[in-house]
């Protein structure tokens, strides 16, 4: 039997702007936080993988080339390396620490990402989201930008489902109220209505202001080992039992999964087939699709809602603080704050926390099992992990 | 033209025939004479068959508004003095989408399953980017 991974440590700091607090700051904070919440020392650590943090050029290449090991002593580490899938970096960084802990190269391997984007001029940002996910010859020409592409999938879901501008701002809505719950999210403290999402700015239609991402700082890590080292710990874990993934393609305008609905499906399929269980076992859905759309598809790829119906449970609030169907209790890139990469780092701590029964008010009941999808680029692929109490 | 301050396409020799096309007023899309594939982005295989053998075939140029986004703000500098942009995505007959930009055309008038045809701009002297506007617009 597959020895299995388990994520035994999770650490990270309230995602905020703030240009004060440095990548190594944050970066530091959330490695001896994870190795500590994980109860082991920092030389049991035996591999660092890091997520490759966006925009950040040297940031990159000081987790490429084995600063991190060094800056904390880690005389136990045997190797490093950095994984950049975008927002599927971490999934990739899990995929190949299970390599490590399988094959017996390391016992405990080291998960974490840093970013800070509030240092970085706005004009920047823009262009690094239009060009990095988009294509250069065949897009960027047309001013189109991150917003831009999913503003033209948004509106073509709408056509197709139709779904409202009162059923789309619904979904943001159920987010902020979430991000609202959670003192790790930007929006702590602060739930929108729907009035608050139609009247804020048009940026591209049919998104307003408050359903696109806002750029943020923040940073996460993980510590995971296998099932059995893990159950021998006898400390909450979030054990992985099954993962799937498809990719759909790096350019948007010529997928033919528009709405990603198809590898949603067989992602999802392909993850709780592994994992031995159904989509009726699932207590919670974290969908990282950083625009709303994406919460809607992915309820339709899951075989939860008929296609084009999976607007509805958001708009009747299930998927929300107190609904029967909660999904994405971390908010996603609209209630966290975007932090590049590391949207999908905060999703599995999530993830973590909801089955460590650690999500404050927040907390799904009964939480046993949890599927979470991320995604990279513009939705270049789309990875379905299932997450357990036990290791089964 | 030269002034031209917007991003210009990164042309590649296998989709030069493309660009050499739009200069002369025409929309080219390139065709697998192996398996009979119409190829959009142009390739230097065919991503079907991964044959070499790949002709260009010229699009009559009309199309239909498969999806639209009019972009208000959230654009780098260079962009700000076209906003609002109408980005569309439109489908060819010829089983092809692409992106592009509506031009000569309401923002608030533009419309999912909409008729539009292709209007060529010589943005330089070299490049020719292809635009879209409605169908019998005045």
């Amino acid at each position: 039997m597959n020895k299995g991974l388990a994520i035994i440590g999770a650490a990270e700091v309230p995602t905020k702007r703030d240009p004060e607090r440095s990548r190594w700051d944050i970066l530091l904070d959330v490695c001896i936080g994870a190795v500590r919440d994980a109860g082991i020392g920092k030389d049991d650590v035996g591999a660092v993988i890091s997520v490759n943090p966006m925009a950040q050029a040297q940031m990159s290449l000081d987790m490429a080339l084995g600063k991190i090991p060094e800056q904390l002593g880690m005389k136990g580490c045997r190797d490093i390396c950095v994984t950049n899938a975008g927002g599927t970096s971490t999934t990739n960084a899990l995929r190949l620490a299970e390599w490590f802990i399988d094959g017996g190269h390391a016992d405990y391997v080291l998960v974490p990402h840093t970013t800070v984007q509030s240092d970085i001029p706005v004009e920047e940002l823009i262009n690094f989201f239009a060009t990095a996910p988009l294509d250069k010859q065949w897009e960027y020409p047309y001013g189109v930008t991150f917003n831009g592409a999913m503003g033209l999938i948004t509106n073509r879901y709408m056509y197709e489902s139709g779904a409202t501008a009162e059923d789309m701002a619904a979904v943001t809505v159920s987010l902020r109220g979430w991000a609202a719950l959670d003192p790790m999210s930007i929006f702590y403290g602060k739930p929108v209505t729907l009035d608050d999402v139609l009247e804020s700015r048009m940026i591209s239609t049919p998104l307003h202001a408050k359903e696109c991402n806002f750029l943020a700082d923040g940073g996460g890590a993980l510590v995971v080992t296998s099932h059995e080292r893990a159950r021998e710990l006898d400390r909450p874990a979030a054990y992985k039992l099954g993962h799937g993934v498809r990719f759909t393609g790096a350019t948007p305008s010529l997928r033919d999964d528009v709405f990603f609905r198809e590898a949603y499906r067989e992602s999802s399929q392909e993850a709780l087939k592994n994992a031995g269980l159904s989509i009726d076992d699932m207590a919670l859905r974290q969908i990282y699709g950083a625009y709303p759309f994406t919460q809607c598809s992915a309820l339709e790829g899951y075989g939860i809602c008929e296609e084009g119906d999976g607007f509805r449970p958001w708009a009747e609030g299930r998927c929300g603080p107190g609904g029967d169907l909660p999904c994405t209790t971390m908010g996603d890139a609209t209630g966290r704050g975007h932090t590049g990469s590391g949207v999908s780092m905060a999703f599995y701590i999530d993830t973590v926390r909801q089955l460590r029964g650690e999500a404050g008010e927040r907390q799904v009941e009964n939480c046993e099992f949890a599927l979470l999808t991320t995604s990279g680029g513009s939705v270049m692929n789309t990875a379905t992990t299932i997450f357990g109490r036990s290791s089964r | 033209m030269s002034d031209y301050a917007k991003p210009l396409p990164e042309i590649q020799p296998f989709t030069r025939p493309f660009w050499e096309g739009t200069r002369q007023r025409q929309l080219l899309v390139q065709h697998c004479n192996a398996c009979d594939a119409n190829i959009f982005y142009p390739r230097r295989e065919c991503p079907e068959c991964w044959s070499k053998d790949l002709g260009w075939i010229k699009s009559s140029g009309r199309a239909t508004v498969y999806a639209f986004s009019v972009t208000y703000e959230g654009v780098e500098q260079m962009f700000v003095e076209d906003l609002p942009i109408i980005l569309a995505w439109v489908d060819l007959p010829e089983g092809i989408r692409l992106q592009t930009n509506l031009l000569d055309c309401d923002p608030e008038a533009v419309e999912i399953g909409m008729e539009v045809e292709v209007v060529f701009k010589d943005v330089t002297d070299e490049i020719t980017l292809p635009f879209f506007a409605p169908v019998g617009r005045p």
